[in-house]
């Protein structure tokens, strides 16, 4: 018997055979001792395979079992409410960061100009503007320019001022200069 | 949620016991049969009720374990052995079995017989006997799961029942003498 021939004998076993191809077949094995035996031995290791079907036990416990694949679940799907906030955060950093930013520097623009913006004095009236001088005995003076970055104030004792006039002069231009 | 454990509750023996069939490996079966459950879990919308649970959860496990063996398949080579097979060279030379090696053992010692004779095939025989005696898949059905010719599969088929024949009745001389 040819190898086409076996896997047809095995084919009309199995009944995949068209119902004019199986009564071939049928009449084939009953006249040949040969394909008789061998279709008598596949329809016997058929039956013997099919109605019995090793058991075997999944060797966790169901709880054990049920976890890892609850964790798996968990783990393949992630919850569409977090991934909805994530990017609701993202959205929100990417938008209120820059403009948040953008508004500070525009803040602190506005406030250093205020603050270190030169007031509109006359050269000759910039020095004596700063402070104010309650005492009796001690006098001062005072000196603040905004393009030098400088605050300078003079401390000097009145009564001695008639007699230093020279001397303050000559300090006063140091400091002045 | 509860009512998913309680199906896999019923059924986990099953789906690992067509895992462990296929892969004979304890590990991969269990990690074949979890991830089995959880895609039934994120497809259970698509199951229509046309088969039982079991069987659509069957089905998903056999698709697991038949893409995980093509990956084993491509990393190894194909041997002489599997070749010959596939020409039909080997079942010529094995005799046919007449009398049936199965009678008179109790169900416990010949399904423990059938698994050890299953684990001598082949990936590839024990795929083709599992899916046409267990699961009842026509050659059409098992050819176009396993991505192969249905002439491949009819080989297949003869090859891996002609050596469960002859193991098992090997097993039975062996108990005799």
């Amino acid at each position: 018997m040819n190898w086409e021939r076996q896997l047809e004998l095995q084919a009309w076993v199995d009944g995949e055979l068209s119902a004019g191809d199986a009564r071939r077949m049928a009449a084939f094995a009953e006249s040949d001792a040969e394909a008789r035996a061998l279709a008598n031995e596949l329809r016997m290791a058929k039956a013997f395979i099919s109605a019995n079907e090793p058991e075997v036990k999944v060797p966790d416990t169901r709880e054990f079992y049920w976890s890892q694949i609850q964790r798996r679940i968990a783990q393949a799907e992630p919850a569409p409410a977090a991934s909805h906030a994530l990017s609701w955060q993202f959205v929100w950093r990417r938008l209120v960061t820059p403009l948040s930013g953008l508004a500070l520097v525009t803040f602190l623009a506005v406030v250093s100009f205020n603050t270190f913006r030169e007031p509109a004095i006359d050269d000759s009236s910039r020095f004596m503007v700063e402070v104010e001088n309650l005492s009796d005995d001690v006098g001062s003076i005072s000196y603040r320019s905004q393009s030098e970055n400088m605050f300078v104030v003079y401390l000097y004792k009145k009564d001695q001022e008639a007699e230093s006039d020279t001397q303050s002069d000559q300090i006063n231009d140091s400091f002045f200069q | 949620m509860a009512a998913f454990e309680e199906l896999l509750s019923r059924h986990r023996d099953k789906i690992y016991a067509r895992a462990f069939s296929m892969m004979r490996n304890e590990d991969q079966a269990a990690d074949l049969s979890q991830e089995a459950w959880v895609k039934g879990w994120q497809r259970l919308k698509q199951f229509q009720g046309e088969s039982s649970f079991v069987t659509w959860m069957t089905r998903i496990v056999i698709n697991l374990c038949l893409d995980q063996l093509r990956k084993q398949k491509r990393q190894r080579a194909e041997s002489i052995e599997h070749l010959d097979e596939e020409l039909g060279g080997v079942e010529r030379q094995m005799p046919t079995v007449t009398t049936n090696p199965t009678e008179g053992l109790e169900r416990t010692e010949l399904r423990a017989r059938i698994d050890r004779a299953l684990n001598l095939l082949s990936h590839e025989h024990r795929t083709v006997l599992i899916l046409h005696e267990f699961e009842d898949l026509e050659y059409k059905e098992i050819a176009k799961r396993m991505e192969c010719s249905i002439g491949t599969v009819m080989s297949r088929l003869f090859y891996a029942r002609r050596k469960m024949a002859n193991l098992m009745a090997s097993y039975k001389r062996e108990e005799m003498s």
